[in-house]
């Protein structure tokens, strides 16, 4: 473990030294405060919209974060070589593959932390009130997803040599299931055959993404989620994580690095 | 010959600043986003009826706090617009959104989309989804305001934005200035709207029970529907029906018996249910008639 | 002696992604052993599966059959990199790292206590003469020094068996001499080196025993003295054993 410690702290390092996630965040702080300065008929307790901005711009920040920084990491390795120097050292390619992940998972954890902290003070300084719980269980799932969207970043960086192939596919899969994900069986009934089979196909065996996204919870002030069902969602999390840095790994495993 | 960068860059300005001159004039007419004097006009052109309509749909949802359909479950046939945010502020047949009910349990023609869950993914899925049905109340209403606020700004020619803010504005949050100087704005962008004249003249009974200036808007909407088209009137005889009962309600409180009667006739020619109007008429006859003399003088 | 490194019909073919073209055989069937506490000078012609044997050696390449081990461990397991140091041709480290910082991650990979790490890791930047550039981050340092990390790195772990691919190339007259006396060094430890390199006039001075590759195949192994038997010196045997036929010679 001390070995994927080793490479995680790394990883960690690489973020918070390059200007991305500084970048994001200013940006949702100075669109979240100009939405919150606006005067909307002369109410000062008007807030949902700027909950809602906010976690939009932290949503958008935390999947670019996640990302780009994933879709970064063994792509540029080999690019810049230094994977070589890397793997000449007692290290197998599974704990390059399990650093990698858990580097970026905490990375994009604690820019999460940092987003909704402020998040939650510019809320709280104008509804009066800080429901801790909700903003708990919107994180942590988001954070959740965030692992399942680096596993499968890290399984793509695999097969896609370029880092912006694997960074725009992977955006495109992920804001697809956000979108469609829920409404994908609905669409498959509207289908002739054989695309019918397929949607249905994909609907039972794609991850399902728009489970994690609990904003709406946030925003409409609608209590939490109870915690049974936050532990299935975490294990299911945990399960399908596992998956995808499993094949990551087996693709991972025998490639020719220099090629 | 050997030509210095500077005088390339220089003729290149000159060259540059000449055709602004010339076309300037020209240019104007290209694109009518350039003639917009609203900002959001002049940023999105033309789209911004798209948007306005979309912040308009978002005011919808966040009065039913994040409960709404999706485009996929959207049945085939559905209106466009919103159904639950324009019937609220009219209530529709049966049923009166005013109330305040948390729970709308007879409303499930405005947002039942969920149904049974298809498998056990839809299922576990619920969740993690708003799947109550409620309406904002006690005073949250206020947070549909930016989204109103923002489809007025888009496009300021949507009717709905402004009656149906006004509406929530007065009635529920009791911002009745804040209303009047909405419908006002409205009603600049929009002279010939009957339904922003019967809306500011509801306002000015109910709110401001100021009789006299709710009448003079109320007919001020009369007169302009009757200018119309007659397919334009046959379009929107619904707002006639609610200017002219109003006026005949109106009548009746400040005792003009015989004006209240005849607004309700001009509202049966409308009507879809003449009968009830025909029975305000009979109530609003035996008041008048309580007035008149029982008989001739005796004479001694 | 016992064999530290071996190969036993170490074969590798690259699939070229063009349609129709044959598999391309980098090493043909390599039978190679070093012994503890020899030099090692590895030779052959650009193209020749230098690259190839330690990039095997190293596991970044899988071999198509044969085998190949450190340390009697088959390279194919992390564990057979424990007790070796590796010095790439090109300088390839985080540049956003400084040597400290790199040198220490380096050390938790191999497991050094922090304590052992420490002393290991002052003890080698003042080697390489980059104590006082320690905590200045890589991408700022010139060629030579990015080249001076690499040597840290390698004698982090105080290895039993020293690769090094081509170790002098780049470098200028006193850097060279730098890594002889390393090597030098190393050897008088006990320590094992296997190096490729193309400079035969340091081969000759340092190495115990050398081995010829060409084409794939180990075309000669032996001491110096055994390979330029006959010829005036390690080059001209060199060159007949390649099958270079001089522009004179006819």
């Amino acid at each position: 473990m001390n070995k994927i410690f080793a490479l995680t702290g790394v990883v960690i390092k690489e973020l918070y030294r390059r200007k991305d996630f500084y970048v994001l965040f200013v940006l949702t702080a100075v669109l979240t405060l100009a939405a919150g300065a606006v005067n909307f008929f002369h109410d000062e307790k008007i807030v949902r919209y700027v909950k809602d901005i906010c976690l939009l711009l932290i949503w958008i920040s935390s999947l670019v974060i996640a990302i780009v920084t994933t879709a970064r990491q063994i792509p540029a390795e080999r690019e810049a070589r230094t994977i070589f120097p890397l793997l000449a050292k007692p290290v197998s390619r599974g704990q390059v593959i399990a650093g990698k992940f858990l580097g970026c998972w905490l990375a994009t954890g604690m820019a999460l932390v940092v987003f909704y902290f402020f998040f939650a003070v510019i809320t709280g300084s104008k509804e009066q009130s800080w429901p801790v719980l909700t903003y708990f269980q919107a994180a942590w799932m988001q954070w959740l997803l965030l692992g399942i969207v680096i596993a499968l970043v890290l399984l793509g960086s695999i097969y896609f040599a370029a880092p912006s192939s694997t960074s725009t596919i992977s955006f495109v899969v992920v804001i697809s299931i956000l979108l469609v994900g829920s409404h994908l069986h609905v669409i498959a009934l509207q289908q002739p055959e054989p695309m019918q089979t397929v949607l249905t196909f994909v609907y039972y065996i794609m991850p399902h993404l728009e489970w994690f996204y609990l904003s709406d919870f946030v925003v409409y002030d609608f209590g939490h989620v109870p915690l049974l069902k936050i532990i299935a969602a975490t294990l299911y999390a945990a399960v399908w994580t596992g998956i995808l840095l499993l094949l990551a790994w087996l693709g991972f495993r025998r490639k020719n690095l220099t090629t | 010959m050997k030509i210095s960068p500077f005088t390339v860059l220089l003729t290149l300005l000159a060259l540059a600043f000449t055709l602004a001159l010339g076309l300037a004039q020209d240019a104007a007419g290209w694109s009518q986003r350039g003639k917009s004097g609203n900002v959001l006009g002049m940023m999105f052109g033309d789209g911004r009826k798209l948007l306005a309509n979309q912040f308009f749909t978002m005011a919808d949802v966040y009065f039913h706090s994040g409960y709404y359909p999706s485009i996929f479950d959207n049945k085939a046939g559905q209106e466009d617009e919103p159904k639950a945010i324009v019937a609220a502020t009219r209530g529709h047949e049966g049923h009166d959104h005013e109330t305040g009910d948390k729970k709308c349990e007879k409303c499930e023609e405005c947002g039942s989309f969920l149904g049974q869950p298809k498998d056990w993914i839809d299922a576990f899925g619920r969740n993690f989804k708003i799947a109550q049905h409620t309406h904002l109340e006690h005073g949250k209403e206020r947070e549909m305001l930016p989204w109103l606020r923002l489809a007025a700004d888009l496009d300021p020619q949507k009717i709905d934005t402004y009656t149906v803010g006004a509406f929530y504005l007065r009635n529920h949050l009791k911002h009745v200035n804040q209303a009047e100087a909405f419908l006002r704005e409205g009603l600049r962008n929009n002279p010939d709207s009957c339904e922003i004249l019967f809306e500011l003249g509801r306002l000015y009974r109910e709110s401001s029970h100021d009789l006299d200036r709710a009448r003079n808007v109320w007919e001020l909407g009369v007169r302009k529907f009757l200018a119309r088209s007659p397919a334009e009137q046959k379009e929107n005889r619904l707002v006639f029906e609610e200017l002219v009962v109003n006026l005949g309600h109106l009548e009746d409180e400040a005792g003009n018996y015989g004006q209240a009667i005849n607004w309700f006739h001009a509202a049966q020619k409308v009507s879809p249910n003449p009968a009830v109007l025909q029975k305000q008429i009979d109530e609003i006859q035996k008041k008048l008639a309580a007035l008149l003399p029982v008989g001739p003088a005796k004479l001694y | 002696m016992s064999a530290i490194l071996q190969t036993q019909k170490l074969r590798v073919e690259y699939r070229t992604r063009e349609l129709r073209q044959p598999v391309k055989i980098a090493l043909t069937g390599l039978d190679l052993e070093v012994r503890a506490g020899e030099v090692f000078g590895f030779l052959g012609p650009n193209g020749a599966g230098k690259t190839t044997t330690m990039n095997v050696l190293l596991g970044f390449v899988p071999p198509t059959s044969g085998a190949a081990s450190l340390f009697g461990i088959d390279v194919r397991q992390p564990i057979a990199r424990q007790r070796i140091g590796y010095l790439p041709e090109m300088t390839y480290y985080y540049k956003f790292l400084s040597a400290e910082e790199l040198l220490r991650f380096y050390a938790k990979i191999f497991g050094l206590a922090r304590a052992e790490a420490d002393r290991r890791i002052d003890q080698l930047l003042k080697l390489v003469e980059l104590e006082s550039a320690r905590k200045r981050p890589i991408k700022s340092y010139s060629k030579g020094m990015q080249q001076r990390v690499g040597l840290a790195q390698a004698l982090l772990n105080n290895p039993d068996l020293l690769i090094l691919d081509e170790p002098t190339s780049g470098l200028d007259p006193l850097g060279r001499m730098k890594v002889r006396e390393i090597i030098q060094r190393l050897k008088n430890e006990g320590k094992t080196v296997f190096f490729s390199s193309h400079e035969l006039g340091e081969v000759e001075t340092i190495c115990d025993r050398v081995a010829i590759v060409h084409q794939g195949d180990l075309k000669a192994v032996g001491t110096v003295a055994e390979i330029s038997a006959g010829h005036p010196n390690l080059e001209q045997a060199f060159l007949k054993i390649v099958g270079f036929q001089s522009a004179h010679a006819s």
